[in-house]
């Protein structure tokens, strides 16, 4: 599936591809684990500092009692006397049951009711569960209770006992006295319960009972609940608000501006579609956030700026181009009215026919043919090829013909029109150009051409003999190169029938892919091929053997062709072809 | 394409073209004789490579001969058939100095 476009995406789609909501989630999902850690953190100092203050608190609870308990009665004697019998029931038999009768005697005894009372004071203290009296017997693992103030029904009496570990019953016999002395225990019936002791020492300095005091743990875990709810709660409550602060503040400084800057996209490329000129799409977005956003916009607008002023860069050059061509074929108009081109072109005149044709390679070219009428019996003919291309070749074209005409009318020899025409152009040409003339004066009466070649391609000529050959004439210089050069004339004796076929460089350098030349052998022989054609027929003749030789390769100079028929007068043509019958 | 191969020995300047001079490459000829024609009296060019030669051609060497004539001399060596008879029908034999 190809991606959609912006343009293409629904309301719902689009929004997925929301910024705000995809910062909101991470945020989120950022805040929550960020939470969890600190909420395990928070509970276990919580109960860390809670627990401490549970063990302070019972410890010195167990020494208080037992600087009491030492003030007011003399514990040894119980002790003793408790832990003796106790041994010997155990030493019988370890599994054996509590024997009520054999202890019930020391309950009644005066220091034990003593102790119970000092002790029972302590009760009241809050999350005090128990204070008692006890001893360790490491034989049996054992906690074997002296007395127990407790007169609920957990009361203990004494030389009952209860199983302990043997690490915690040692930790605590052999305690140095330095820290607090406390064991934490989960028990079934009270839950979680920390027990602090102080030893207490006989005469002899042996320890002889412990004050233990048993604090209820209920209310750490209870307080750890209730932390864990409000944490939670609290939280919660935070990061909705930060959740909802961050996603205000993300769309007034990060997605207001890019959709903003994206629908002013959008709309740039909707306004250039429909061709409204609007051209302040990027730089009327004054987004002002001092980041890479304001930076992104004012690229934005330089953007559409430089875009703008590209544009109408573009639109001056094609008016420019557009004005250029169209002066260019204006320019290709009047030079092609400028030639005669309207056939056939002296009807009156049945002793000769006449045809020319002239394609420049670009619009405007800088070869040209004419030909005119100087008097009755005189017909100028010209063939011209002016050196390069383009506008300034026509330029230098039309300035020539008409000197070239002008000189003509003079009804002056060829070689002193050309001797004219090149002083004149001498005169003023800086940019050096010059033009190849053959000029020729036909005597329509006599079929006697008198012609002068300046830097001209020899002229073609066919002659009774029904072919067509190349004269080598008398060369003479370019015109427009030297001032002060002398042409010389000379003759070719038109019969009737006979043909002069001339043409400029572009026929004869015509080239085709390989840059091979289509050269004079390839021109005669097109013209040979059909020589008693009509000189129209011989022009398309030699025209599409050209095109034919070059293909598809650009022409690349000017074409021009001239091809003259002499018929002679009628009696001339009885004389010339004396089979046909009038 | 045309290659000029410029060479100065002293106010002697020899330039040999090879290829094609025509109406794209005389502008070349044109700018690069321009630039090295100050203070030389003797121009020599040798069109022994040279396989076609334009009007537009025969343009930029009768301005180079027109610059010489003021200032030294100029000769055309080595040409081919092709460019000589171009030489001929344009009339440039009789006013080019050819060897």
């Amino acid at each position: 599936m190809p991606e959609k476009t912006i343009r293409e995406m629904s309301e719902q789609e689009r929004k997925r591809h929301s910024l705000a909501s995809r910062v909101f989630h991470s945020t989120i999902i950022g805040s929550i684990i960020l939470g969890i850690t600190a909420l395990l953190i928070g509970l276990g100092m919580f109960s860390y500092s809670l627990v401490d203050q549970y063990i302070s608190e019972g410890f010195s609870l167990s020494e208080n009692a037992l600087h009491i308990l030492e003030r007011t009665v003399d514990i040894e004697p119980l002790s003793e006397a408790v832990m003796q019998e106790y041994r010997a029931l155990r030493a019988a038999d370890e599994n054996t049951a509590y024997d009520q009768e054999r202890f019930s005697s020391f309950a009644e005894r005066e220091d034990y009711r003593t102790i119970c009372s000092v002790m029972s004071e302590y009760l009241n203290f809050d999350q005090v569960e128990f204070v008692y009296l006890a001893m360790y017997d490491e034989n049996t693992s054992s906690m074997v209770y002296i007395a127990d103030p407790d007169d609920s029904e957990e009361h203990m009496m004494p030389g009952e006992w209860e199983s302990v570990s043997k690490e915690g019953m040692q930790r605590f016999l052999n305690w140095d006295g330095t820290g607090r002395l406390y064991e934490i225990d989960k028990t079934e019936k009270y839950g979680w319960l920390c027990t602090t002791g102080v030893p207490f020492r006989g005469s002899d300095g042996e320890i002889k009972a412990f004050v233990l005091t048993d604090v209820s743990l209920a209310n750490v875990v209870n307080g750890m609940k209730s932390f864990f709810w409000q944490y939670t709660a609290g939280v919660f409550l935070i990061m909705n608000l930060f959740g909802y602060l961050l996603i205000q503040r993300m769309k007034k400084t990060l997605v207001g501006p890019i959709n903003a800057i994206s629908q002013a996209a959008q709309d740039y490329v909707k306004d250039r579609r429909e061709g409204n000129d609007v051209e302040d799409h990027f730089s009327s977005l004054n987004i002002k956030t001092g980041d890479e956003i304001e930076n992104l916009s004012l690229v934005m607008s330089d953007m559409e700026r430089d875009l703008a002023e590209h544009e109408e860069d573009l639109t001056r050059v094609t008016a420019e181009k557009e004005r250029i061509n169209t002066e260019l074929s204006l320019a290709n108009r009047i030079q092609t009215d400028m030639l005669p081109n309207i056939y056939p072109a002296f009807p009156e005149y049945p002793e000769f026919d006449i045809y020319a044709y002239s394609k420049p390679a670009r619009e405007v070219g800088g070869d040209f043919y004419d030909y005119f009428l100087i008097d009755q019996d005189h017909l100028c003919m010209v063939m011209a090829d002016v050196s390069g291309k383009g506008i300034p070749a026509a330029l230098f074209m039309m300035a020539s013909k008409i000197i070239l005409s002008n000189n003509a009318m003079m009804n002056i020899r060829p070689s002193e029109i050309l001797k004219n025409t090149n002083d004149l152009i001498c005169s003023n040409n800086r940019e050096e150009m010059f033009v190849t003339v053959w000029l020729g004066i036909l005597e329509i009466s006599t079929g006697k051409i008198t012609a002068a070649n300046a830097g001209h391609e020899y002229p073609a000529v066919m002659h009774e003999n029904g072919r067509f050959g190349l004269i080598r004439d008398k060369h003479g210089f370019v015109i427009g190169g030297v001032s002060g050069l002398e042409y010389s004339d000379y003759e070719i004796d038109m019969k009737p029938g006979s043909k002069l076929f001339l043409y400029t460089d572009g026929v004869t350098e015509a080239a085709d892919a390989a840059s091979e030349l289509f050269g004079t052998d390839r021109m005669l022989d097109a013209l040979n091929s059909e020589p008693d054609a009509d000189a129209m027929k011989l022009i398309k003749n030699i025209h599409d053997s050209i095109s034919g030789f070059c293909g598809d390769t650009e022409q690349s100079d000017d074409i021009t062709m001239l091809c003259l028929e002499y018929k002679g007068k009628e009696e001339m043509r009885d004389e010339s072809e004396p089979h046909r019958q009038k | 394409m045309l290659n000029i191969n410029k060479s100065t020995d002293g106010s002697k300047l020899t330039v040999a073209l090879e290829g094609r001079l025509d109406t794209n490459t005389s502008p070349d000829l044109e700018t690069s004789l321009q630039e090295s024609m100050d203070g030389i009296t003797e121009l020599v060019l040798d069109l022994e490579k040279l396989d076609y030669i334009s009007s537009a051609g025969l343009r930029v060497l009768l301005a180079a001969h027109k610059i010489m004539s003021k200032q030294g001399s100029m000769k055309v060596i080595h040409v081919n058939t092709t460019v000589m008879e171009i030489f001929e029908i344009t009339g440039f034999l009789d006013i080019l100095t050819v060897e």
